[in-house]
């Protein structure tokens, strides 16, 4: 021990380069252990207006090898029970992701109970599907997958189906550091993609960056859009932004924006339990809403006119029907919206000004397999 | 001309007995739970907070006119949870703050300090009833009320979770 000491205090450096080569070592091994898959960051771009209020689980970190992993399990139709459908089916890009149906069909020919969403700017959602049942991702993902009226396959058969093939396993090890494929990495691999799917070109966008100049009638349309209705003051508006408000176009919120007096579908009361929240519903994101008919949970407006029709002169009365959808007037008295047929055109105008075709054009969300198989 | 009158005045009376009754039902079933950072979570039915000291505030909601609310401080609401008030606010626990949720969503936020006696005068209200009735359907059966809170923004209706929380960068 005395020698030891003696070696360690009179030989400094040979001790020193000892313990360097140790260290370099060691540090490799923790090194090796955190990024022992060699994957790549995926940096989700999104403009500064949008915020940050978003939780991104620390389990499943966004990579650009888990990211191209979810893209082709999205176009896969292996994930169905019947071979036959894919996530795509129900979310097309060329429609932000909707699929033009008010309610679609499943691999067994059943139809589903409500409409497809659009998967547009999923990163900034606290609360999936139409009723907020979903807290994440990774969560709300097994739902169609598993359902028996959309894909009806479960995730073991799912996990079994992939890892027969010779592209997946290879590639879950690219993701995920080992070719074991997993119920809970399919899961994984598919929220990644789907955290990559940001609108924010739209010319809205642009006119927000101060590099796109809208038509009067888009103007006119917008400033309608954000105003709250006060007649005694002579101020219009529509009062859309109430719920559709900033730059997202949507606000965390479940409302009843009275389509019927007895709902047949009873919405989140169905999820919460609590009589209050019967036929509530998820206020969705208007961004691309041009591309999103048919429009409601049920998909029963086919036209943005018959939309905004609604809001204007048939919201109907109901215990839970949303105070904001009540005695709001543009005629002082007034008990509905009495937009104008001019205004109405203005909100559509504007409305136009949230498609964004770089988003339905972008190649890297579109069917990689075409690329693989062409 | 006169029988369809006549049914759409019956649909209109209906219409409203149930609202009535379904408001009422409503409002007795619904929960007010207070967690996160306390010792105790609470999950607090309106008929619970009888037993509590009232308390009531005349002031003018987003209608213009003046309303005298009342129902219980919210402060005493948080003591009965267990939460770092009083002298035990200092600290790291002036960077707690509490995230209040609607049934619909809705949000707002409020620190520690802003409701504390210790810290201010104001008394911030967990309402319950408004000029001596039980709240409306969309409004109750719990409201918070801020008065000097010049825009009603943060008197948040349906209140349904209060959680508390530490500030985590």
């Amino acid at each position: 021990m005395r020698n030891l000491l003696k070696t360690v205090l009179t030989n400094k450096p040979g001790w020193l380069k000892a313990s360097l080569v140790c260290a370099f070592f060691i540090s490799c091994g923790i090194i090796q252990s955190f990024q022992g898959k060699n994957t790549e960051p995926y940096v989700l771009q999104y403009p500064a207006n949008f915020g940050s209020r978003f939780v991104i689980p620390a389990n499943n970190p966004t990579t650009k090898e888990g990211v191209y992993l979810g893209r082709l399990l999205f176009y896969d139709k292996a994930l169905s029970a019947g071979n036959n459908i894919s996530c795509e089916s129900c979310h097309q890009q060329r429609q932000a992701f909707t699929d033009g149906k008010a309610f679609s069909t499943g691999t067994d020919g059943s139809l589903t109970t409500r409409s497809s969403m659009s998967l547009t700017n999923l990163l900034w959602v606290r609360n999936f599907f139409w009723d907020g049942r979903s807290p994440g991702l990774e969560e709300q993902v097994k739902f169609p997958l598993t359902n028996e009226h959309e894909m009806g396959q479960p995730l073991s058969e799912s996990a079994k189906k992939l890892s027969q093939t010779t592209l997946y396993p290879p590639l879950f090890a690219k993701a995920f550091g080992s070719s074991l494929i997993t119920e809970d990495k399919i899961l994984k691999a598919l929220s990644q993609f789907e955290r990559t799917l940001i609108s924010a070109s739209s010319n809205y966008d642009h006119y927000l960056a101060g590099t796109f100049k809208p038509t009067t009638q888009q103007l006119r349309g917008l400033q309608l859009f954000e105003n709250g209705p006060d007649p005694k003051r002579g101020i219009r508006g529509a009062n859309c932004g109430h719920c559709h408000g900033g730059v997202k176009t949507f606000k965390e919120l479940f409302h009843n924006n009275g389509l019927d007096s007895i709902a047949a579908d009873i919405g989140r009361e169905q999820f919460t339990g609590q009589a209050a929240d019967r036929a509530r519903f998820r206020i969705p994101t208007l961004r691309n809403i041009m591309l999103t008919a048919p429009y409601m949970h049920d998909g029963r407006f086919t036209t943005i006119e018959q939309v905004l029709d609604h809001y204007s002169e048939h919201i109907v009365q109901s215990p839970t029907l949303s105070t904001f959808l009540q005695d709001i007037s543009n005629e002082a008295g007034g008990k509905n919206l009495a937009l104008t047929k001019n205004e109405k055109a203005d909100l559509a105008a504007f409305l136009g000004m949230l498609t964004d075709s770089s988003f339905i054009s972008n190649p890297a969300f579109s069917n990689p397999h075409l690329v693989l198989n062409p | 001309m006169y029988k369809p009158k006549i049914s759409k005045r019956c649909i209109a009376v209906l219409l409203l007995f149930f609202g009535v009754t379904f408001s009422s039902l409503a409002q007795n079933t619904a929960t007010l739970s207070i967690g996160g950072e306390v010792t105790t979570p609470l999950e607090l039915k309106l008929s619970d907070l009888s037993s509590f000291k009232q308390v009531s505030h005349k002031v003018k909601d987003r209608d213009g006119k003046e309303h005298v609310f009342a129902g219980v401080a919210l402060i005493e609401l948080l003591e009965k949870a267990g939460v770092t008030t009083g002298a035990k606010l200092r600290g790291e626990n002036l960077a707690k703050y509490l995230l209040i949720t609607a049934a619909d969503g809705y949000e707002v936020l409020y620190s520690l300090a802003e409701i504390d006696p210790e810290f201010t005068d104001q008394i911030i209200l967990l309402a319950t009833t408004k000029d001596g009735q039980p709240f409306g359907t969309g409004e109750g059966p719990f409201r918070i009320i801020t008065p000097n809170d010049k825009k009603p923004a943060r008197w948040i209706r349906e209140v349904r979770s209060i959680k508390v929380a530490f500030a985590k960068n």
